[in-house]
């Protein structure tokens, strides 16, 4: 039977909490005559209506999270990514999560925060980014083959008896942000990675991940779009934790589209799989 | 354009097993075929388990595949109620307070408050720590450590500080939820297993020597590896642990003025940035 425990008396730790919260990145300046409307915001200095007036949103964007506007070549490389990943495509899960919410008929509101959170899963998602950023920090000065060299006889001498020999188990990921997809090489991450590193901005992580994506063809592997974001991320100066959200806001324009589209749509706008098609293994 | 004769070295036997699954579902779970029932790990829903099972020992079978004894379910139950409070100082229910006063829905509210607890300091997914630290420490323990050699090897590993999932709590000393819980183990019958055991000697070395005790998270863990759950298992079965303290939290301040919880001044919020600067062409 459980025994009767004396446990020490609760009490507060008194933890110095500060008065107010801090922030680095938004000022925003009162009004004369009421203390709680603003008569001004600025971004990391710049006042908001001066950057609506000379910059683009993509600078903007920049700007928000690094604290400093881009150069041009900053900027291009950036925009470029954002219209690249703009729709994850209606095959990816958090599209047709916001599919299920359009179709279902769920307040459209819920499609985002819905579809967003699926794009933040660790396959496919905002997940990956943080590993595959430092993935490229750490090893963007080592030789590609290198690399998969040490990694194969790593694996091979951990997994020898199971094995020994195969070259690519299905489902195995050598390095974070790159990988297969459906059992093959994305063409599409490929292409794009492979675009992207002919622009003024590109930088180191891009450049050798290109590198890199070579030597991976025979082993079946290749970029994964995540890797590629991770890679843009990584040489625009971003931090690894913030990796995955900005996958996840770069993404968010298309999961709401689609979610949308079907929002109007009658249920049967969606298949729904047949009784006969639904098998239960236990 | 990209052109589609690229080749994306396939494997081939991929290809197969996904064409065998388009338009399949194979669910190693249950379903519904109308007409027929629902199922959920083999049981019935509609004829073995609503009305004769409670809520959370199908909870629990839901989470984990595994339908427990009616006294398990009532002690989740119970541990619910210790971890589900109306007071929106507590992060996730502060998201639920500020969804009321933004006007989200009631759902959206509680949802977000749940995701909340995915957190590296609170809620739910420290479990997942609290449970492998006692787990590995029993293994330990089983194989000659004394409980002060497993608090010495965290110690040592963390720069003299008592970093133990399970052990110290923000925000205040000690947890007047164990108590509470001690005394429902009691009733529902529950026998001090070996893990808790455990636990409980872990906790006096902490109290000697660092004044930090047990919290409810180290005491959910060692019970529930007592009743034989991994760490996932355990996270699976509490994924919307704080759900109703949220939905507390949200309906306090939906049903108050909009802007006056917690109402910010614009010098409420300590701007530490660069000052006011020209926006370059």
């Amino acid at each position: 039977m459980t025994q009767e425990h004396k446990h020490e008396p609760v009490r507060s730790r008194n933890e110095p909490f500060v008065a107010r919260t801090a922030t680095r990145i938004w000022h925003e300046e009162p009004s004369t005559d009421n203390p709680y409307i603003a008569a001004s915001a600025q971004c990391h200095g710049y006042d908001l209506f001066e950057l609506m007036e000379k910059r683009s949103f993509v600078d903007v964007f920049y700007l928000l999270f690094r604290g400093e506007l881009p150069s041009h070549a900053e900027s291009n490389l950036l925009q470029q990514l954002m219209i690249a990943l703009i729709n994850p495509g209606p095959r990816h899960p958090a599209v047709r999560a916001a599919m299920n919410v359009g179709v279902g008929k769920t307040d459209p509101l819920h499609i985002l925060p819905i579809a967003s959170a699926v794009l933040g899963g660790t396959y496919l998602g905002g997940g990956e980014l943080e590993t595959s950023m430092r993935f490229f920090r750490k090893h963007q000065k080592t030789q590609p083959e290198i690399l998969i060299r040490d990694y194969l006889e790593q694996r091979d001498k951990n997994t020898l008896e199971k094995s020994a020999g195969k070259i690519n188990e299905p489902g195995e990921v050598y390095f974070a942000g790159f990988g297969a997809r459906n059992g093959g090489v994305e063409l599409m991450a490929v292409e794009l990675a492979s675009r992207l590193a002919k622009l003024d901005g590109a930088g180191a992580a891009l450049q050798w991940g290109c590198k890199l994506n070579e030597q991976l063809d025979e082993h079946g592997q290749g970029w994964l779009m995540t890797g590629v974001a991770a890679a843009v991320f990584a040489d625009l100066g971003f931090q690894p934790r913030a990796g995955g959200c900005l996958f996840q806001l770069l993404g968010a324009p298309g999961l709401v589209a689609q979610g949308l589209e079907l929002a109007n749509k009658p249920i049967t706008a969606m298949p729904f799989v047949s009784d006969e098609n639904y098998v239960i293994e236990r | 354009m990209l052109s589609n004769d690229k080749k994306t070295y396939s494997d081939i036997k991929i290809i197969e097993v996904l064409d065998q699954r388009r338009g399949k579902i194979i669910s190693n779970t249950g379903g519904w075929f109308p007409g027929n029932g629902v199922f959920s790990h083999g049981y019935s829903m509609l004829d073995e388990l609503v009305g004769k099972k409670t809520y959370f020992q199908t909870l629990i079978l839901n989470a984990t595949g595994k339908m427990v004894e009616r006294p398990f379910a009532d002690w989740v139950e119970a541990i619910y109620g210790c971890l589900s409070w109306p007071d929106p100082r507590i992060w996730c229910n502060q998201i639920g307070a500020l969804a009321g006063t933004a006007r989200t829905s009631v759902v959206t509210a509680t949802a977000i408050g749940c995701m909340a607890t995915d957190s590296r300091t609170y809620g739910v997914y420290p479990l997942v720590e609290g449970v492998e630290f006692i787990q590995q420490a029993y293994a330990k323990h089983q194989s000659g450590m004394s409980p002060l050699d497993v608090v010495n090897e965290v110690v040592a590993t963390n720069k003299g500080k008592p970093y133990i999932v399970g052990y110290k709590r923000p925000i205040a000393k000690g947890d007047e939820r164990l108590e509470t819980m001690e005394a429902v183990a009691r009733n529902l019958g529950f026998d001090e297993g070996p893990h808790l055991q455990l636990a409980y000697e872990i906790e006096r070395v902490l109290l000697d020597q660092f004044d930090e005790g047990m919290n409810i998270n180290g005491y959910m863990s060692a019970f529930l590896s007592d009743q034989g759950f991994s760490s996932q298992e355990v996270y699976q079965m509490f994924a919307m642990l704080v759900a109703s303290g949220v939905t507390a939290c949200y309906l306090d301040t939906y049903k108050q003025p909009a802007d006056s919880f917690l109402p910010l001044r614009c010098d409420d919020v300590d701007y530490q940035g660069v000052p006011r600067r020209a926006v370059p062409d």
